[in-house]
């Protein structure tokens, strides 16, 4: 229902009962109040938690700050309603860009942006979603304070042309890890079921300026879910791939091998163990053949003595009946157990 | 080689020597700064900013931050130099950052050793593993002996060096060194700092010293007073730009 109101609703604004009315080219609009289907996500009861505090913070405001809002709104539209890009009020503009930024966790932001820089648009390759993987893969990189905004629909029937009201925020505000976000464990704790082979996934990817709240234009795609893919994923060794039934001596871990140079890059935090001075990683899978070798990386000790040292590591790579292990055994510079190792280190 | 436009810690023009692909990066420079600057002081990290480089960010590599230090007695100078690794990396086409840390804001002018590959991930491809030729080093009396962890990746335009000191005989022990390293290209000079060895007056860090690599010949003048202290194990880890001067007199 939308309706030309009464002159008693004049310049009233909100919701009450079945009914919301809002201001819109300086007339109120009527119209049934939305109500969101199916369970609120956890981003979402941020984001709407967020809202309510964000709409009241608007009369702490001084009038100064409340004209630069509104003089920003004069030249910012709104979503398009009827073909029509709706007008903002300064309090609309407050409110939709620090929610934007309260997504990416952000701080409220008092003042209306001086400088709006235009937002890019999202390029991507590819969109893959199969019941184990679900990546957005070539995106081409925006440095800070872009970040990518991932919104997905659980998987829809085939016949569904237009399920885009379905989607809900798989991440609120990420940088992709060069060039590729992988949205598999966000996704599955969000909507909370695989996606099905043979099925649609609506999917809407967008920039958001973290320092001013305003977003790009969002890309869409509407993908088939496969039972497989051939996107092949980046050969890294984290603290996912650890063997369970073994066990490791670091506290954090990621070796990244796609480099295509003669180098890896290393990030461990090692925790030593034994009085050797080595510590050991086992991984759930084997690395390629190709990679495996023997690696070198630079350490710097961060023990609670306060050590800072620098140090080198070998760092010893073989795969065996199924697994792959790796050794970072000290080298040069004084021995400590607590030591980050980090760095390009060749591989041999 | 290029040299910096300018950088936000107060250092001179640094000049930079370099190879650059199209996915990594490898650059060599030596650079002095005093932390007691304002400039210095005021930065939240330390950016250099440079002509365009062939990449647009990079994950981290190592710099070295060295001191240097001589505590004078009675019967003589000893050595107490010391210094640590940063990490660095390029932020995007135009600035190299290098992590700020306060460790060594007392013990000023620091020296900063760019001896560092930048790489990219996600670039479509694997590592490539490159080929390890252990170092054949050669002195006077084989008088300087290194571990078997001592060695040369060669390639074109650069090289990837692990020196691991093992042992010096009695008699050199204070003697300038010099050494021969047979599989060094001879067109790699570079200044190479050497982490490790002990120091008394700073056991956070150690020690670190400096060699020099210039056509195959290795040098050490300035070493700290502990650099034999046992496990202590003094070392050098570094990407060296070759300047190519082979190939320039065929």
């Amino acid at each position: 229902m939308i309706a030309l109101p009464s002159i008693a609703f004049g310049g009233f604004s909100g919701s009450a009962k079945g009914v919301t009315a809002r201001q819109v080219g300086g007339r109120s609009v009527l119209s049934v109040k939305c109500w969101p289907t199916g369970a609120a996500t956890g981003a979402q009861l941020v984001r709407r938690a967020s809202l309510k505090k964000i709409s009241k913070s608007w009369k702490e405001l001084t009038s100064d700050q409340m004209h630069d809002w509104d003089r920003l709104a004069g030249t910012a539209t709104g979503q398009s309603v009827f073909g029509q890009a709706a007008q903002l009020s300064g309090m609309n503009l407050y409110v939709r860009l620090n929610a934007n930024r309260a997504m990416a966790g952000e701080p409220l932001m008092a003042n209306a942006p001086l400088h709006t820089v235009a937002v890019p648009n999202v390029e991507y390759e590819q969109v893959v979603v199969t019941p184990e993987l679900m990546v957005i893969g070539g995106i081409r990189h925006q440095p800070d304070p872009f970040k990518l905004v991932v919104k997905m629909s659980s998987s829809q029937s085939a016949g569904i042309s237009n399920g885009w009201s379905k989607t809900v925020i798989i991440t609120p505000g990420t940088e992709d890890d060069w060039g590729e976000v992988d949205v598999t464990h966000l996704y599955l704790k969000t909507i909370g079921v695989e996606p099905m082979p043979g099925e649609k996934v609506f999917v809407e990817i967008y920039w958001l300026d973290t320092s001013t709240g305003f977003t790009g234009m969002e890309a869409r795609e509407m993908v088939v879910v496969t039972g497989e893919s051939p996107y092949q994923r980046r050969v890294k060794a984290t603290m996912d791939n650890l063997d369970p039934t073994e066990e490791s001596h670091v506290s954090s871990l990621d070796v990244d091998f796609s480099t295509g140079a003669p180098v890896a890059q290393f990030n461990a935090q090692c925790l030593g163990h034994s009085n050797v001075a080595s510590s050991e990683v086992y991984l759930d899978e084997q690395l390629p053949s190709e990679i495996i070798g023997t690696g070198m990386c630079i350490g710097r000790s961060n023990d609670s003595d306060g050590h800072i040292n620098a140090q080198s590591y070998l760092v010893y790579m073989y795969n065996r009946s199924g697994k792959s292990q790796l050794t970072f055994a000290h080298r040069g510079g004084t021995y400590y157990t607590h030591t980050e190792v980090f760095g390009t280190g060749i591989i041999y | 080689m290029f040299n910096s436009i300018s950088n936000n810690f107060g250092a001179g023009q640094i000049t930079f020597k370099d190879y650059q692909a199209s996915n990594y990066v490898v650059l060599n420079a030596k650079v002095e700064f005093d932390p007691t600057n304002a400039a210095y002081q005021a930065c939240q990290q330390l950016e250099i900013t440079v002509p365009d480089l062939t990449i647009d960010r990079s994950t981290i590599g190592g710099v070295f931050v060295r001191f240097v230090e001589t505590q004078h007695y009675s019967w003589g100078d000893s050595v107490y130099d010391g210094g640590s690794v940063l990490k660095s990396w390029i932020k995007d086409k135009n600035t190299i950052v290098v992590e700020k840390q306060p460790w060594f804001d007392q013990n000023g002018p620091l020296i900063l050793y760019f001896v560092t590959m930048y790489a990219q991930l996600n670039q479509g491809a694997n590592t490539i593993k490159g080929t390890k030729q252990r170092l054949t080093v050669t002195t006077v009396d084989n008088y300087l002996r290194f571990s078997s962890d001592t060695f040369v990746v060669v390639f074109d335009h650069w090289v990837f060096m692990h020196l691991q000191f093992s042992s010096c005989t009695y008699a050199y022990r204070d003697s300038p060194w010099e050494a021969t390293f047979e599989q060094m290209p001879a067109d790699v000079i570079a200044d190479v700092p050497v982490p490790g060895g002990g120091n008394q007056w700073h056991q956070d860090c150690f020690g670190m010293g400096e060699c020099h690599i210039e056509n195959k010949i290795f040098t050490m003048d300035r070493r700290v007073a502990g650099f034999w202290d046992t496990g202590r194990e003094p070392f050098a880890f570094a990407f060296l730009v070759r300047d190519g001067v082979e190939e320039q007199s065929e």
